[in-house]
């Protein structure tokens, strides 16, 4: 790599860092100041991405070794490759658009400087992640990522469920980071290496041990939350919007699948197979869910943990190309949706309860096109971006498994549903609130972040991806992208179009009634059964019943045992001997004769030192 | 020897005898106007660490010089000296020593002087320990600092003080007279007799006529200091309950000389801890990692809960220490040493900030905090950011330790790796945990009232200074960790090998590979 490369990715990473000290130190106090310089450094980001994609082509690396611990080297470097290409692209791109949205979202909010310090630091963390050169490195920005995440969730701090939220988020990533060190460390231990290109020449005999890719996973299921972790992902809804569509819908969450994306070939068979079946079940089931919340961006989240299940199951099905191309399509209209969300709840004056809203298409015209068109493109409409990669990712399970195209396809029935459900809810109908009443359409600095994503975007990346998408990023996913042709018989395009047609009778039933969910009156049961939160149920057993009492009684035991028998015994059996031996003159409980005795002996002990 | 090296073996005795001299002063003059005598102290507190800066730094043409440089006979009564393992440590003491200082400089406490003077004692005992190269020098300089931990424990402390402070001064002092016992068997041994400095100690011992006890001796007696499980009752008490500068500097740097035995007594003298031994070393840590860690989550007092985890934190790097002296291999003692130095400053970092917590909300009870954040941000900022470098989050020098002890420990079973690296996650929960309950949420009623009466101010400048002190250290070596492992990788080479050699003859390392 020539030095101008990697001068420009030292550019693209530590720009953002900058930012956030800078605002740390100086702009604390100065929020408009920070958002925009912030917001700056973003678009910044996005024009020297651009240049870096004119500039070099296949995988160019740039390394150096940071520290040695022992035999360990702690290495820090660049690798440049197509899947980075793509990543780096959606990432600054959509996180530059967010910030001036979040100008806008953010402008009432007294504590801006803290929020943009942190969106900085998170274009760090994630930024690193994408070019990075090895596992360690990867790991280090892992981690940041879940820092700025954590941060990000705990922005109105004040609130017990924000405070709430993001301890969960953060430790529940902390529960898959614990296999992911463990995967490292395997994999140190067994090939002598951490650098991506270094694995990827290695052919190991036996073949790659599944052992390797499983633990490696654990970090990627909590990251990207899969099943069992997914748990974190609708409770960090409690940041601000901005934060939900930029790091819980558009980029850390895929940061998962770009890993899962990168270490794909270290990925066995029967560990594919596992993914592809969790990843099914998790986007059929989480679509389902998000018929059962009523919080506009709770739905939503349920929406992104069911395309990141079909993310998963594209890597299952030994399709990476396919996942990172749904991860870029779902970049683009997912922003859309949270950021459409942002817009709404900004105009209802901060409500969130989608049976509260309606009729505002009126009120917010282009709020209303943004988010209908990145609904379409969520739904997989023929010809729109999300098409192209959902249709080619059913098409593939089409090929190979039977099983796995009927779960995706039930998938892509609940997202019709639930996307009808909300647009229907937001957009048309009576007003069910003052606050929807009284609805206004956002500012321009909203306004214009939701036209580029989501007029632009998540129509038409996929038809005209060689118009607005770099054909350096584009390296990756152009072959599957070009393959994509409308065929009414294929089996993808049948479930595809049926799901539409079953989203438009939705929007029928949903239209019946103002105020109330149709399905909660009509299924109550069904509709609790989606809205129960199972796993938390488990994981608060756990925690109240097994972890909380075992710690409570091994802290009893410590106080009974060892402070209590062992140390009371000796420290009262000892000096007791002790005292009886020297006929009780030493040992009477006096302090400051213990104090001087030790003074005196140290006193001597210098005098045997300083005369010698 | 030219006169630049002399100079600078001399400067490491200066920065030594500095604070013992002012605290003597401070000791001496309990009347000395309180303005003069914060002069003094300040003195005491900043000069090692100017001196240590100078001693260190990479000017150009002096890398080496240092390493060797040693004050040997000259005037001061024992050899000083820094080499790669102890200028690390020494450094970090005298950050950790400054940030003290400043913390006890604007606290209001009665007989101001002599608490200054002890704490000056303390000070100067903690980096004679790191900063002498005679191996009894190193002892006696432990046992020196030791004394006024006490003092400031028993007359300065919070609640439960006297107890804490006896069971404090019991169990270091049998700790200290058992390591002695040890250390005195080694220096039977060794040709260079009592007085020997710790390079001809580890030169010229002659590995057969040490006799076996030592081994365990300096083990569990160097491990009774480092607050080693089941030898740990001591701590949390001791530190809940002493100053919060004798804390800092305790739990930061004093307590540290219990694993630098270890290193160059127990691993490199002696070949690691074999067998048996090395067994119940290897159950004794991991209980410091997990069963510690669990009984940190069951505290609901803030300091309580420090002192607790400062306990936990041990326990990876006893892991290190664990599994240099098994393999034979130098990454394990390596990211222990860096660990060693990164806890020292987080740690004393949140009991700081903590002491903060309580000046505001008057109590260190979890369940009666909340909310603080809105009333101090700065503060609040400041804990969140030393809770993280406490549980390990890259950037922070504690990453590269923890990291590391988690990578030395690659060849080991998968069952054991998982229990040190389940440290994440326990380590993150109570933290975590701590800081929600601190600073997030609403303030509790009885919080409210207080804050109605009293409304509190953010943290004021000195300890914003010190506190930045701490963290930008910490934050410097995580984004350079060469600054470390530069001065400590050969050194960590040589006792490895010195390991290795011990070793029975196994089947070759699997890093041959």
């Amino acid at each position: 790599m020539s030095p101008d490369f990697s001068s420009l990715v030292h550019w693209i990473l530590f720009l953002p860092l900058g930012a956030a000290l800078f605002i740390a130190l100086f702009l604390r106090r100065a929020g408009a100041v920070a958002a925009w310089l912030s917001t700056g450094v973003a678009f910044a980001l996005a024009a020297l991405a651009l240049r870096l994609l004119t500039v070099g082509v296949g995988d160019t690396t740039w390394h150096v070794e940071l520290a040695k611990l022992g035999d360990i080297s702690l290495g820090f470097g660049y690798l440049i490759d197509a899947n980075a290409r793509l990543m780096l692209f959606v990432v600054s791109f959509v996180a530059a658009w967010i910030h001036l949205f979040s100008v806008g979202y953010m402008r009432d909010d007294d504590a801006r400087g803290r929020f943009f310090g942190g969106l900085s630091i998170f274009m760090f963390s994630i930024l690193g992640i994408v070019v990075a050169d090895n596992l360690l490195m990867t790991f280090v920005f892992w981690e940041l990522v879940g820092f700025s995440s954590y941060m990000l969730i705990a922005h109105y701090f004040d609130k017990d469920y924000a405070a709430e939220a993001s301890k969960k988020a953060f430790i529940v990533n902390r529960v898959g980071d614990l296999g992911f060190i463990l995967g490292i460390a395997f994999c140190l231990a067994h090939f002598g290496t951490l650098n991506f290109a270094e694995l990827g020449a290695l052919k190991p005999a036996a073949g790659w041990p599944w052992v390797l890719g499983a633990l490696l996973m654990c970090g990627f299921i909590g990251k990207s939350a899969q099943f069992p972790l997914h748990v974190w992902l609708t409770d960090a809804m409690a940041g601000p919007t901005p934060v939900s569509a930029l790091i819980h819908a558009a980029t850390m969450v895929a940061a998962g699948v770009y890993f899962m994306a990168r270490i794909a070939f270290l990925l066995t068979p029967d560990l594919l197979q596992l993914i592809a079946v969790s990843g099914a079940g998790m986007a059929a089931l989480a679509g389902l869910c998000a018929l059962a919340q009523t919080d506009i961006k709770k739905s939503l989240a349920y929406s992104t943990l069911a395309h990141l299940g079909i993310m998963g199951c594209a890597i299952g099905l030994g399709r990476p190309d396919l996942a990172v191309l749904h991860m870029a399509m779902h970049a683009f209209f997912k922003a859309t949706l949270f950021l459409g969300a942002g817009s709404v709840i900004h105009g209802c004056h901060h409500e969130q309860d989608m049976l509260k809203m309606g009729g505002l298409a009126r009120k917010m015209p282009v709020t209303t096109a943004a988010f209908v068109a990145a609904t379409l493109s969520n739904c997989a409409v023929p010809f729109l971006a999300g098409w192209y990669s959902k249709d080619a990712i059913l098409e593939a399970a089409h090929a190979s498994n039977l099983y796995l195209f009927t779960l995706l396809g039930l998938a892509a029935v609940a997202t019709c549903l639930y996307s009808a459900r909300m647009v229907r809810l937001v957009f048309f109908g009576p007003a069910n609130s003052e606050a929807a009443d009284h609805a206004h359409e956002s500012p321009w600095t909203m306004t214009a972040p939701l036209v580029v994503l989501g007029l632009g975007f998540s129509v038409a990346a996929g038809f005209a991806a060689d118009a607005l998408i770099p054909a350096a990023a584009l390296a990756r996913v152009a072959e599957p992208l070009r393959a994509m042709t409308f065929h009414a018989t294929s089996a993808a395009t049948i479930v595809g179009l049926v799901a539409l047609a079953l989203g438009a009778l939705a929007f029928r039933y949903y239209g019946r009634a103002a105020g109330v969910d149709s399905l909660r009156v009509d299924l109550p049961r069904f509709y609790g059964v989606l809205e129960f939160r199972w796993m938390d149920t488990v994981y608060g057993w756990y925690v109240d019943r097994v972890q909380r009492r075992l710690s409570e009684f091994l802290a009893f035991l410590d106080l009974l045992l060892i402070n209590g028998v062992a140390v009371r015994w000796l420290g009262a059996g000892v000096p007791a001997v002790l005292g009886y031996l020297t006929g009780r003159t030493l040992h009477r409980g006096q302090t400051r004769l213990y104090a001087l005795s030790l003074v005196v002996g140290t006193l001597l002990l210098a005098w045997y030192f300083l005369a010698r | 020897m030219d006169s630049l090296d002399f100079l600078h073996a001399n400067l490491a005795a200066v920065a030594v005898y500095t604070p013992i001299l002012a605290g003597l002063v401070l000791l001496a003059g309990r009347r000395l106007p309180a303005g003069f005598a914060s002069g003094f102290a300040f003195a005491g507190f900043v000069l090692p660490l100017l001196l240590g800066v100078w001693l260190v730094a990479p000017w150009p043409g002096q890398k080496i010089a240092y390493q060797q440089l040693t004050s040997s006979g000259s005037p001061w009564g024992f050899d000083f000296g820094l080499n790669g393992l102890s200028a690390p440590l020494f450094l970090m003491t005298a950050v950790v020593g400054l940030a003290a200082g400043i913390k006890a400089l604007v606290q209001e406490v009665e007989r101001r002087n002599t608490y200054l003077g002890l704490l000056l004692f303390m000070f100067g005992g903690t980096l004679g320990t790191f900063g002498t190269t005679s191996v009894l020098g190193a002892y006696f300089f432990h046992e020196f600092a030791l004394i006024p931990t006490f003092l400031l424990t028993l007359f300065w402390g919070g609640a439960g003080r006297r107890p804490a402070a006896m069971q404090m001064a019991i169990y270091l002092t049998v700790g200290a007279m058992v390591s002695l016992a040890g250390l005195l068997l080694v220096l039977g041994a060794a040709k260079t007799g009592y007085t020997s400095t710790w390079s001809e100690l580890l030169n010229t011992i002659d590995l057969r006529v040490v006799p076996a006890a030592a081994v365990g001796l300096t083990l569990f007696g160097f491990g009774v200091l480092a607050s080693l499980f089941p030898f740990h009752s001591w701590a949390a008490p001791g530190y809940t309950a002493a100053p919060t500068p004798a804390s800092m500097l305790h739990a930061g740097a004093l307590k540290k000389f219990g694993l630098y035995g270890i290193i160059l007594v127990t691993l490199n003298t002696l070949g690691g801890a074999h067998g048996a031994l090395a067994d119940w070393f290897l159950a004794a840590a991991l209980a410091n990692v997990v069963l510690v860690g669990l009984i940190c989550l069951a505290q609901r007092d803030l300091k309580e809960l420090l002192s607790w985890s400062s306990v936990a934190h041990m326990g990876p790097i006893f892991l290190g220490l664990w599994v240099t002296g098994v393999t034979g291999r130098p990454d394990g003692v390596a990211a222990a040493l860096f660990l060693m130095v990164a806890h020292g400053l987080s740690c004393a970092a949140l009991f700081l900030l903590a002491n903060g917590v309580r000046a505001r909300a008057g109590t260190y009870r979890l369940d009666e905090l909340g909310g603080l954040a809105k009333q101090a941000p700065v503060l609040a900022a400041l804990f969140v950011a030393a809770t993280m470098a406490s549980i390990g989050l890259p950037g922070f020098g504690n990453f590269w330790g923890e990291i590391g002890v988690f990578l030395a420990l690659r060849d080991q079973s998968l069952w054991l790796q998982a229990a040190v690296a389940s440290t994440v996650v326990i380590s993150a929960v109570y933290a975590l945990r701590a800081v929600a309950a601190t600073f997030y949420g609403e303030p509790t009623a009885a919080l409210q009232q207080r804050l109605a009466v009293a409304p509190v101010a953010d943290l004021g400048w000195a300890e914003r200074v010190a506190a930045l002190l701490l963290l930008g250290a910490s934050l410097l070596i995580g984004f350079q960790p060469g600054l470390v492992t530069s001065q400590t990788q050969d050194y960590c080479k040589d006792i490895a090998k010195n390991v290795a050699e011990t070793l029975p003859a196994a089947a070759p390392a699997p890093s041959a590979r």
